[in-house]
């Protein structure tokens, strides 16, 4: 279609190579901060900027002897994993009457239970900040940012289910139960494997979600520090290559937890029927 | 998981359900929401609530004092400072949004009609990629580009162009809205493909056959069919740079704040109530552009793997 395009109009070719090189300079600059940032980390120049004068892996050797770091670190990890079960299990309990329910005004409710992504964490943060000190006279701590950190992670979750279970075939159920299957087998048999890819995909984003949280995590974790309120507190005074190490090592994380919640659930839906089709045939 | 057996079933289709239902399974296809009514309902609509009621009340020598009151709102419209800060606010949110969505237009155009379809998801999904990335990261990296010391101003310096550090790149306006436009350009670039990916092609051509200018049917064919896709974008661009906190605090400076920092300083010191009021006024334009657009917030598969 492009070539018969061209030949309607003389300029279609002027405009695609326009088009390209637009497309290259956008993802230059998707790119460059990113890889300038990576590039910095390896540089032995000690204040972690141009111009390069040497490669080391200095920094990341710093990064790993830094208690304060490995502080960091375990409370980063702690809370993850108490948001990512929280979400997990509200989101997915959520999602089920949301799709399958005579819920009145769906979209309303959908749209409500999603308003924790629209509104800026900000807004989450002080005023969960306000309620929990003021009125509960709560002491701030990594519970109170694990509470925070959830309420906003669990839509994504939410959203990540629902779209699976939209897409169900709620026949297979009726069959489960046709051939005597009671609530309690069905769900194990039937539901839950079938919806599980989703569960942990979700599970994975609430993670990964909870390992990058900033501003809910600055308002409500009190003394303890996370490793994103750590680079902010150390940015302050000015870039170092240490940070630069550091942010490069949480980048890796993230993209590796992104690329493992794209890509597990087909690998295990294809393993699965791997497994099935041997069974069948031995 | 295993706590939400029922709710999978009431719903469920008619054979399965008992022929007569009372009220508590009428009630019972709702157990699943119990846990997301605790904790949304606990630590997000009380909250919330809570805010209003101290955006009324009063702060005296540090105490929140329950007297209804309009002087947290008349304080603020009553200092140009934050009055500034809010239309500088919304200005920043519409350039930015512009920005990002006038960059984001060619490249999901040219993915949709000039890239081959075998590249183009793995083409979309580097475009999507820093987006899943830590947001402080990204904005982190723009300072190492951005700063006195930055990429920036060494290549300048490089080729002659100046001789010292110039600071004019941080802790300015313009540094917010590049930077901001970088953190959303991924999500308007998706939106507008997606949008874009359905278009059919043909009747562009038919457009130009009978005629029109490419102008012309981009116009009047392409745009009206896409107009949901930009109504999208946009509000999932400007929404969320209204209460942006981090952007402004760490390369805008003095001269870049917005409301965020506004409201956050309020809390710091604790007012509390001013810092309500600050915050309610945010949250109220969000609110009424969300109801206005509720059409274009069906959230598709752009999170769902």
């Amino acid at each position: 279609m492009p070539r018969e395009l061209e030949v309607v109009s003389p300029r279609a070719g002027l405009m695609r190579a326009f088009l390209s090189s637009w497309a290259a300079l956008v993802y230059l600059f998707l790119f460059v901060p990113i890889g300038l940032l990576v590039a910095f980390s390896f540089n032995a120049n000690k204040y972690g900027t141009f111009p390069f004068t040497g490669w080391t892996t200095h920094w990341y050797g710093q990064v790993f002897g830094d208690y304060q770091i490995k502080d960091a670190l375990t409370t980063t990890l702690r809370v993850a994993i108490f948001v990512t079960i929280v979400s997990t299990i509200v989101g997915t309990a959520a999602a089920f009457p949301l799709v399958r329910s005579k819920l009145p005004f769906r979209s309303a409710v959908r749209v409500g239970m999603t308003l924790p992504i629209m509104i800026p964490g900000l807004l989450i943060g002080v005023s969960l900040l306000v309620f929990l000190t003021n009125v509960f006279h709560l002491q701030l701590s990594v519970w109170t940012a694990i509470v925070g950190q959830s309420v906003y992670t669990t839509p994504f979750v939410l959203l990540i289910v629902a779209a699976r279970l939209q897409g169900f075939d709620q026949s297979l159920e009726r069959a489960a139960s046709d051939l005597g299957a009671n609530t309690f087998n069905r769900m194990r048999y039937v539901v839950l494997p079938l919806i599980a890819p989703a569960v942990f995909a979700g599970a994975l984003f609430a993670f990964t979600l909870s390992l990058d949280e900033f501003i809910i995590t600055l308002f409500l974790i009190g003394g303890s520090n996370t490793l994103p309120l750590y680079i902010y507190t150390q940015v302050k005074f000015g870039i170092t290559p240490e940070v630069n190490a550091l942010a490069t090592l949480l980048l890796l994380a993230s993209l590796v937890l992104i690329a493992l919640a794209f890509v597990l659930p087909t690998a295990t839906r294809r393993l699965r029927l791997a497994v099935r089709a041997r069974r069948v045939a031995g | 998981m295993a706590a939400t057996p029922q709710p999978a079933y009431a719903g469920a289709p008619a054979a399965v359900s008992p022929p007569r239902r009372g009220v508590v399974a009428r009630l019972s296809q709702y157990t699943g929401f119990t846990p997301a009514i605790v904790l949304f309902g606990g630590f997000f609509l009380a909250p919330m609530v809570l805010i209003v009621l101290y955006s009324f009340w009063e702060t005296v020598n540090y105490n929140t004092v329950h007297h209804f009151t309009f002087s947290n709102y008349s304080y603020f419209f009553s200092t140009s400072t934050y009055v500034r800060t809010l239309i500088d606010t919304v200005w920043v949110a519409a350039v930015a949004t512009f920005l990002t969505l006038a960059a984001a237009f060619p490249l999901a155009y040219w993915l949709a009609r000039y890239v081959r379809p075998a590249i183009r998801r793995p083409l979309l999904l580097l475009v999507i990629l820093p987006f899943w990335t830590s947001y402080l990261l990204r904005v982190y990296a723009w300072l190492n580009i951005l700063g006195p010391e930055g990429a920036m101003n060494r290549f300048l310096h490089w080729i002659g162009l100046t001789s010292q550090p110039v600071s004019f790149f941080l802790y300015d306006r313009p540094a917010v809205i590049l930077v901001l436009a970088y953190l959303y350009f991924p999500f308007a670039a998706l939106t507008l493909y997606a949008s874009l990916e359905r278009f059919d092609w043909d009747q562009f051509k038919a457009a130009m056959d009978l005629g029109a200018t490419p102008f012309t049917a981009l116009r009047r064919i392409m745009l009206p069919q896409i107009k949901p896709g930009i109504t999208t974008s946009v509000i999932f661009v400007f929404i969320p740079i209204l209460g942006e906190y981090l952007t402004p605090q760490l390369v805008g400076g003095a001269k870049g704040v917005m409301i965020g920092n506004l409201i956050a300083n309020f809390f710091v010191g604790a007012q509390y109530t001013r810092g309500a009021a600050a915050a309610l006024l945010i949250t109220a334009v969000i609110v009424v552009l969300l109801i206005v657009f509720r059409r274009s917030l069906e959230v598709r598969d752009a999170y769902a793997p």
